[in-house]
């Protein structure tokens, strides 16, 4: 990977676009705004001269009642840094805006997402589709007017649900059906989707212009939704000519249940164990991420100890993912379930810890706003220690012997679903994905954040950017993650937990932050706006496991469609937070 | 041909379908209960002591399931593909020796049901046939999955069949019979796995692939085509599919063990010829482990990998094998 | 009538009649499916005939080898024949005689030939057969030299084959 030195800094950029950048002023705010008819321009400049070649968040926020709806661009230089935040403000009647696609191709399902939810057209976009709802939707839902079947009340508390201090559930208030009518000449035996028909159509006439003497014919199979190997409720729809894959889409949101609209809707710790269930694998990287942005908008840091245990938890979260997603990639890759049972053993002895700490094994709603929700019960701390210098190594070494020089799994992952550094980083690709194909970003590294920068650690990156280089890069931060909770389990000291009161109602001054995380699965972001009342005005989640699916289609490529099941394995998606 | 003979040859055929039947029944259930061992599971223990009961279990369970007929698929084709599978499957063991004779009620029974002399091609015809059942079953259902799992089958087993053909000419080359009873009987000294451990090794590849076990079971893939060709059917009609499957694996691992591995031959099996067909259990249970043990711990070869491995490994290998056998055995026997 | 000759004629009729399924049925993979029938009942004819081995590699070469391989191409391609398509063209009223015609010239042709009549029995021999009928492949004054033409035909055929079916990249091939 080649980095240029930036021709110019931010700072000239800035100036030289003075008028037309504008500063964001407004109180907790941070960023520029610029205006729609130079954002291209700008952004070319940004990516080509300034060197922010990686576009982590596209989003919108709806600044209902004001008539005004923004767009939320964040943008990063893959050799570290902080983000450069920029915004347009644009009509809420008819908002246009130019789309990133052509110098971003990872702003694609993010575009794609923010049409869908908010209703922001992006003008120049290839395939501006809904994503999560389906098509024939009716309104954008995560516009503050929106309102749905079973409405009761702006943000929670619902107080309707308290009339004389019993509870009524809104469920038995609306029954089933009341609310939900089809029109006159609707039968839903009948209905057949308008949008796949239309996605089929054009997926064969792409690859319809082949070189061939023979006339082949070529099918278009869904894999999925229902499918075994898809790790949940998602489509591929795939062209196939024989086995090679000459076009691929991914169809998602069969699991949508609009998160971000709910999270709006909860007050900011309701919030918490909220994010659990997005990446329900790895729920305390979750937990973290939140935290972090929240805190920053609070203003608050958690105490030491409260460091330490919230780095111990990532990085067996980290540690959890990975030899999970190793095990099921080789089921996909036909290994009948014996990788992914032995991994499942490992994880288990984490879950276990996890289970001590917060009392749940999976949702583990661990973190609060300036601390944990409390300290390591008697035991658990000598338990960490025996996995993490113990068994933990020695199993790593178990995997690594059986796996790492396996013939046969060499063969089915080297220089499969290869992703040029060029690509990766054009696609917003985040994590393992990013690192395996030669780019060493790391937000541990490149931006730290809690305690990261006093631990000693080597970001793993691989150099072909293949499954088996994703896969060893998996191996190589376990390893690390391990390297790290040497050194906190060494480390950790006594003292509090928790800074400040715990309070069931955090108070959240007007502003907005941008927090993210080395998740397992990549860079997770929560992006929260806050208006300064008890839920977030804007609440969304970059979700790595959703923007690495852009990926897909280009990995997939001419290959084998064997090989796109182990691609999806190597991406290692979890539904939950692909389709929020 | 007197009476007593025919009833005889019922008798033993009937005994013959329903040791294959059974065996199906609890082939299955070692299958469970060896891969979980693998995979540091119990596996089934609920039904019966040790879950014995658990193939009744699971055939009670699938009788009751409805059987589903997709509204395009063709009826009578697709009813007809399980049995198809089926019937070869169970006939395939008629010629396969279970030992030399024994006396019963006074009358020496032969411990085989068929002694033909073209035993061996009978094998190989009739694996030729069972593929039939599995394209018809991909074809009729009027789905892609299992179309291309059909023809996956078809292309697979086509592909094997020359490399296992040659695999089996092989003993019967050093026999110099084609009745498995003589092949068999000629391993006296010596069994065969010894003399040609390759054309053994080209025989086990190429069976695992005929009867589309791990890892090359491709037409069934699950992670690329769902259940491959038999992923509209369910119930009764699974289950003969199901059976098809295992009864195969006894099929193979029987042949195997006679072709090669000296079928019911053991240590005092002259003295007492009763031993002849737990010899024969012996070998195939021990050949059924190691099939089981291949799944658990291999990864699927991709399909065109698969087809490349048939056609220019295995089978030039074993074109070669018999060429050098056909060589050796005329300048050593004369 | 002896019951096997009842098994027989039973057997002949079933064959006649899906010979002439696949030719009139409608949907490519019936028609295979009959030729089959019609492959098998020839099969059974031969293991009437008291051959064990001509009737398995009937089973062998033609079910299990060359008919496979027409389902497959039949599941290859995409349904042709459906059935608003006629399936006799317009100069069936020309060709129906004529093939009568051949097919009686043919009866009187072998009928009249002393050889047909004088079949050794297959029956008796069964054991041996294979040992001389392998022997006569092989043997310079048996079959030897039909044997390899066919042998070296099949390889054309296989050659052409590969040939037809070879990708063809970039205009290099």
């Amino acid at each position: 990977m080649s980095v240029e030195k930036p021709v110019v800094s931010l700072a000239d950029l800035c100036s030289r676009y003075e008028g037309l950048l504008v500063p964001d002023e407004r109180q907790g705010f941070e960023g520029y705004l610029i205006s729609p008819d130079h954002l291209i321009s700008f952004c070319r400049s940004l990516r080509d001269d300034v060197g922010y070649d990686y576009l982590s968040s596209v989003t919108g926020v709806d600044n209902f009642p004001a008539e005004q709806m923004e767009v939320v661009y964040h943008f990063y230089r893959t050799t570290g840094g902080p983000s450069f935040n920029l915004k347009l403000q644009v009509s809420r009647h008819n908002p246009v805006v130019p789309s990133l696609v052509p110098l971003y191709p990872g702003a694609d399902f993010q575009e794609r997402e923010a049409w869908d939810l908010l209703g922001i057209r992006f003008e120049g976009h290839p395939d501006l589709r809904r994503i999560m709802m389906w098509e024939g939707f009716e309104g954008f839902p995560l516009r503050k007017d929106w309102r749905e079947p079973f409405f009761e009340d702006e943000a929670k508390p619902f107080k309707s649900r308290w009339p004389d201090g019993q509870v009524i559930r809104s469920e038995d208030q609306n029954p089933y059906k009341n609310n939900v009518r089809y029109p006159n000449d609707f039968d839903p035996e009948q209905w057949t989707p308008v949008g796949d028909d239309a996605l089929y159509k054009g997926m064969l006439n792409l690859s319809q212009n082949i070189q061939s003497e023979f006339k082949t014919d070529q099918i278009v199979v869904n894999l999925g939704p229902q499918h075994p190997s898809t790790h949940g409720v998602f489509r591929m729809v795939v062209v196939l000519e024989g086995e090679t894959v000459l076009s691929l889409k991914p169809v998602m949101g069969y699991l949508h249940r609009n998160h971000e609209k709910i999270g709006e809707r909860n007050t900011f710790l309701q919030n918490m164990p909220f994010t659990d269930r997005l990446d329900y694998i790895s729920s305390m990287s979750n937990n973290f991420g939140y935290a972090l942005a929240v805190e920053k908008l609070m203003g608050i840091r958690p105490p030491e100890r409260a460091e330490y245990i919230r780095v111990m938890m990532a990085e067996l979260t980290r540690f959890l993912n990975h030899i999970f997603s190793i095990g099921f990639l080789l089921n996909d890759l036909g290994a009948f379930f014996t990788p992914a049972l032995y991994a499942i053993e490992e994880r288990e002895l984490i879950l276990d810890v996890f289970e001590a700490v917060s009392g749940s094994r999976m949702m583990c709603n661990y973190f609060r706003f300036g601390g944990v929700a409390r300290d390591l019960p008697d035991g658990v701390l000598e338990k960490i220690k025996e996995l993490v210098n113990d068994r933990l190594p020695r199993k790593l070494e178990e995997f690594e012997r059986y796996l790492t020089k396996n013939d046969l799994v060499r063969i089915r992952c080297e220089g499969v679903g290869v992703l040029s550094p060029e690509e990766a980083i054009a696609l917003s690709a985040a994590g393992p994905i990013l690192r395996a194909s030669g780019v060493p970003y790391d937000v541990r590294r490149a931006d730290p954040y809690s305690i990261y920068d006093r631990f000693d650690f080597d970001v793993a990156y691989g150099l072909h950017g293949d499954i088996y280089d994703r896969y060893l890069v998996r191996v190589e931060e376990m390893r690390q993650s391990l390297r790290i909770l040497k050194q906190v389990v060494r480390d950790i000291p006594e003292g509090p937990i928790m800074s400040g009161k715990p309070q069931y109602q955090a108070r959240v001054p007007p502003g907005e932050a941008y927090g993210r995380v080395e998740g397992p699965k990549g860079e997770l972001g929560f992006y929260v706006v806050s208006n300064g009342k008890p839920n977030p005005w804007r609440y969304h989640v970059r979700a790595p496991s959703f923007i690495n699916l852009t990926s897909l289609a280009t990995m997939a490529k001419n290959q084998k469609i064997a090989d796109v099941v182990a691609i999806l394995g190597s991406i290692d998606i979890v539904l939950g937070e692909v389709d929020r | 041909m007197d009476g007593a003979m025919i009833l005889e040859w019922v008798i033993k055929s009937i005994f013959l379908i329903l040791v294959m039947t059974g065996g199906f029944a609890y082939v299955t259930l070692y299958e469970r209960k060896v891969l979980a061992r693998i995979q540091v599971r119990i596996g089934p223990n609920r039904a019966g002591p040790f879950g014995v009961l658990q193939p009744v279990a699971d055939g009670i369970k699938l009788i009751f399931k409805e059987e589903l007929v997709p509204a395009k698929a063709d009826k009578l084709i697709f009813t007809l593909a399980p049995v198809l599978t089926v019937i070869p499957a169970l006939i395939i063991t008629a010629v396969v020796p279970w030992g030399t004779e024994v006396t019963l009620f006074g009358r020496t029974i032969k411990l085989y049901l068929a002694d033909i002399n073209i035993a061996v091609l009978y094998l190989m015809a009739v694996t030729s046939i069972s593929i039939y059942g599995i394209a018809l079953a991909g074809w009729s259902s009027n789905n892609k999955y299992a179309t291309l799992g059909g023809l996956r089958a078809t292309a697979q087993m086509i592909s094997y069949e020359l490399a296992l053909g040659f695999a089996m000419i092989v003993p019967v080359m050093m026999a110099g019979s084609m009745s498995l009873v003589d092949i068999v009987e000629s391993q006296k000294p010596v069994w065969f796995v010894f003399v040609q451990p390759l054309a053994f090794l080209i025989y086990f590849i190429a069976a695992l692939a005929e009867i589309n076990r791990s890892p090359f079971d491709m037409p069934e893939a699950e992670q690329e085509l769902t259940a491959g060709y038999h992923t509209e059917y369910s119930g009764m009609k699974f289950a003969l599919f199901f059976m098809a499957e295992y009864i195969k694996m006894i099929a193979i691992s029987m042949i195997g063990s006679s072709l090669f591995l000296g079928g019911y031959r053991g240590p005092f099996v002259d003295q007492l010829p009763a031993l002849g067909p737990l010899y024969l259990f012996i070998k195939v249970a021990i050949v059924l482990f190691v099939i089981i043990w291949i799944r658990a711990t291999l990864p699927r070869i991709r399909y065109d990998r698969l087809m490349q491995f048939g056609w220019k490994v295995l089978f030039p290998l074993a074109l070669l094998n018999v060429f050098v056998t056909g060589v050796v055995l005329i300048l050593v026997g004369g | 009538m002896t019951p096997l000759q009842i098994v027989f004629l039973l057997v002949a009729a079933i064959t006649l009649f899906s010979a002439v399924m696949v030719v009139s049925i409608r949907g490519m993979m019936h028609a295979a499916l009959f030729l089959v029938l019609t492959l098998m009942g020839v099969a059974f004819m031969f293991a009437t005939l008291g051959s064990r081995f001509f009737a398995i590699i009937q089973i062998l070469v033609y079910i299990g080898s060359i008919a496979i391989l027409i389902i497959f191409a039949v599941m290859l391609t995409r349904n042709i024949m459906d059935a608003e398509v006629a399936s006799l063209n317009r100069g069936w009223w020309f060709f129906a005689p004529l093939a009568l015609l051949i097919f009686a010239s043919i009866v009187l042709v072998l009928s009249s030939w002393s050889a047909f009549a004088t079949l050794r029995d297959l029956s008796s021999t069964s054991g041996e057969n294979i040992l001389e009928f392998g022997k006569a492949l092989t043997d310079p004054n048996g079959f030897v030299i039909p044997f390899e033409v066919a042998s070296v035909l099949l390889v054309a055929a296989m050659v052409g084959a590969v040939y037809i079916a070879m990708e063809r990249r970039g205009g290099r091939g």
